[in-house]
């Protein structure tokens, strides 16, 4: 399970299907965020990106997107960036002034296979179609 | 002044010629003498109490600013100024980890500063904030533990850069925020890095030469953690049975098994002994850390740990969270008070503890003696098994019982803890603790995780809310408590719209002094907690308030400088889970009252 090769092996894959997806979205990054909020429940791909964001994300961003004394509030990314634009974010990392770094999440297999999800999360919280805490899920009982 | 800096120059010549010359003579003498604050807690006992009395109940009012100090760095502040009697304060910053000698006759003009030169890559493996609890000094020498795993001792005279030692690895995940403590001869320091699957240990290095002298490892063989099971005790008995710190754990899973101990050291030059409790169990997914699919005590996280200060060996383990389910990080300062109990003296040891729980144990046996709630809203154990030492868990709040994957909701109190690592104060006059404390609780939703080295090792989301509004404080996330650590009961209680994360002070003045959140120093009244004086700093205190008296005047001095877990929890606030989905947050979020930003105040009584 904590074999290097293994993990490498997987880092590789997940790169360069993010990239793939990366290019994929460019083209449809203008067009409305495809989600479904109905009765305050959200769709498989917001729950996920919730549960990656409260994963990977809340610990400087703070709950919800709503920024820390750590890290600045995400609640308008979505809106500000394009999908690659964030991904390559997310992906890259980013060091805004000494002591002020965003870590590179290029080697974090969980974090690459979900950006798309946790944009699509921002971009309903964006939107204003979906409040903070955990959300329900649309026919969570199935 | 001159006379006092001319001793200690001599006294420090003294200890670079002698080499013999034992550090914690130097700091005995230092903390004895009640015009300094030469320890971060004010003394090796960890009392954070002042004999000075210039300050007091019916002058406070007059209590004012007499100059301030930009440290230019934005990260939370933690930790607070020393003053060894040499006419200047030492401070500290979070990362870049900057040391200032600031010259108190000339309102706070930098005699000297230094700045390591650090990977900035450690910055994001410090899960809350790259924060760092402060100095320690000892015989001239000031000693820093720097993120990067960098233990560093300064020229207290001039800044030089006297020697380094590496303590760890940051591309594992390791870091330091903690405030090393000096004990014969010897600097103490601990790892942080209890959310990246780190392997927590505590190291002593030579206070001249930094040569490491021994280390004791929160998790593994005992020879590693440097116990005996024949000799070391748990509740008052031998441990008994060998390697506790393999045999608990799943295969191989103690090599990543956290019990980082980064909060506070205290010490007993009686008992030669010092105190200090290990961190959170690894992963926050307690399933992760069953043996075959039954809860199993993860040794020696979330465990107070008396070890010999010049070998190591404990002395005695007393594990106050066997198998934790919330992240109730086991770090809080052990405060060393002498109690009468039954008509009979003890050395007691209390803890103000993260799980809610006001502990006091007996020092030189580790026996448990109290275990009472401070916080009313405590829910995950019912109370401790006096007999045995362990909690008592509610099944309806148990994370394990509920499952992985499963929201366990309204455990009191969060992860945060009732209280964090804010350290407490103890006085003397009136035999009570007095403590800042969280009114949080939580949602916690365990998930499978997976190791990689350098990544986070988290295991678990929380959502947090603030404590139910029945205990009166609705709408309230903190207070300041005196509590009496024998009796186990809140005396007396004050609210705080936020968790207060600020150190506490008392002195011989019958005053208690804080910090809040928006970023109010406050002074109260010790024997009701009356509000008498208070003054808005530019940013939340997450430091802590000292005090000292320099050419026949008592100052105050607190740094100030919002971050650290609370900035992160509390910036934007918290949400009322009644409220429903799309609520806007019904209480208060912080980022309305204050912003980043290090700077320290310095007051005392007008002429």
């Amino acid at each position: 399970m904590r074999t290097k090769q293994k993990q490498a092996a997987v880092v590789c894959a997940v790169a360069a299907l993010a990239l793939f997806m990366l290019a994929g979205k460019i083209a449809i990054s203008n067009e409305e965020p495809r989600y479904r909020v109905e009765d305050g429940k959200v769709d498989d791909n917001i729950f996920r990106g919730y549960q990656a964001y409260t994963r990977a994300c809340m610990a400087c961003h703070g709950p919800d997107g709503v920024g820390s004394s750590f890290a600045p509030s995400l609640l308008r990314a979505a809106e500000r960036r394009t999908f690659a634009e964030f991904a390559r974010t997310v992906a890259e990392g980013q060091e805004i002034q000494p002591g002020q770094v965003m870590p590179s999440f290029s080697d974090d297999a969980f974090v690459m296979e979900h950006v798309s999800d946790i944009y699509t999360y921002l971009s309903a919280r964006a939107a204003g179609d979906l409040g903070r805490g955990r959300p329900q899920r649309i026919e969570e009982d199935e | 002044m001159s006379t006092i800096k001319h001793c200690l120059t001599v006294v420090a010549a003294v200890a670079l010629v002698s080499g013999a010359a034992q550090a914690n003579e130097n700091l005995l003498e230092l903390q004895d003498n009640s015009e300094l604050w030469a320890l971060q807690l004010g003394n090796y006992a960890g009392n954070r109490h002042s004999r000075l009395d210039q300050i007091d109940r019916d002058n406070v009012q007059d209590l004012r600013a007499t100059w301030q100090f930009s440290t230019g760095v934005l990260r939370g502040h933690e930790g607070g100024p020393l003053y060894v009697g040499d006419g200047r304060l030492y401070i500290h910053t979070p990362f870049p980890n900057r040391v200032f000698a600031l010259d108190i006759e000339d309102e706070g003009r930098i005699v000297w500063m230094y700045e390591p030169d650090q990977d900035p890559r450690v910055v994001p493996i410090m899960c809350c904030d790259t924060v760092n609890r402060g100095l320690a000094y000892a015989d001239g020498r000031l000693f820093l533990a720097q993120a990067d795993n960098t233990v560093i001792a300064l020229s207290a005279e001039d800044g030089e850069l006297l020697w380094s030692a590496k303590n760890g690895d940051h591309t594992r995940g390791e870091s330091m925020t903690m405030s090393p403590l000096v004990v014969n001869n010897k600097v103490i320091v601990g790892n942080s890095g209890g959310e990246f699957g780190v392997r927590g240990h505590i190291t002593a290095y030579n206070a001249e030469t930094g040569e490491q002298e021994w280390r004791g490892y929160s998790t593994g063989p005992d020879s590693e953690v440097l116990l005996d099971p024949e000799t070391t005790l748990m509740m008052g008995e031998p441990v008994g049975e060998a390697d506790l710190g393999v045999s608990t754990w799943p295969e191989g899973e103690w090599e990543i098994g956290g019990g980082a101990p980064w909060g506070w050291v205290t010490y007993d030059p009686e008992l030669n002994l010092i105190y200090y409790g290990s961190g959170n169990p690894g992963t926050w997914n307690p399933a992760q850390r069953a043996v075959d699919g039954e809860p199993a005590d993860n040794k020696w996280s979330i465990t107070v740990f008396a070890r010999d200060a010049d070998t190591g060996m404990a002395k005695w383990v007393y594990q106050k969270v066997p198998f934790d389910e919330w992240d109730y990080d086991g770090v809080n300062e052990n405060q060393l008070i002498d109690v009468e109990m039954n008509g009979e003296e003890r050395k007691g040891l209390a803890i103000i503890d993260r799980t809610g729980f006001g502990f006091l144990l007996d020092r030189e046996t580790g026996e448990l003696l109290v275990a009472e709630k401070f916080a009313p809203e405590t829910n995950w154990a019912t109370h401790y098994d006096m007999d045995t030492g362990r909690p008592v868990v509610d099944p309806d709040y148990s994370t394990f019982t509920q499952g992985t994957d499963v929201n366990t909701t309204d455990i009191c109190p969060t992860a945060m803890g009732a209280k964090n690592m804010q350290p407490s104060s103890y006085s003397p006059d009136t035999g009570l603790i007095y403590a800042g404390i969280n009114r949080i609780c939580m949602n916690y939703e365990p998930h499978e995780v997976e190791y990689t080295s350098g990544q986070p090792y988290v295991g678990a989301t929380l959502t947090m809310m603030p404590a139910p509004g029945d205990n009166g404080m609705e709408g309230r996330m903190g207070s300041f408590m005196a509590w009496d650590p024998v009796a186990g009961e809140v005396v007396w209680e004050v609210e705080e719209r936020f968790a207060v994360w600020s150190g506490a002070l008392t002195t011989a003045g019958n005053l208690a002094f804080y910090g809040t959140l928006e970023g109010y120093v406050k002074a109260v009244d010790i024997e009701n907690g009356d509000e008498l004086w208070r003054f808005k700093t530019p940013s939340g205190i997450i430091g802590n308030v000292n005090t000292f008296q320099h050419n026949g005047k008592q100052y105050i001095a607190v740094l100030s400088g919002v971050g650290g877990w609370a900035g992160i929890g509390l910036a934007a606030g918290l949400t009322d889970p009644e409220e429903g989905l799309g609520a806007v947050g019904v209480f208060s979020a912080l980022e309305d009252y204050t912003k980043l930003g290090g700077v320290l105040t310095v007051f005392a009584l007008p002429d």
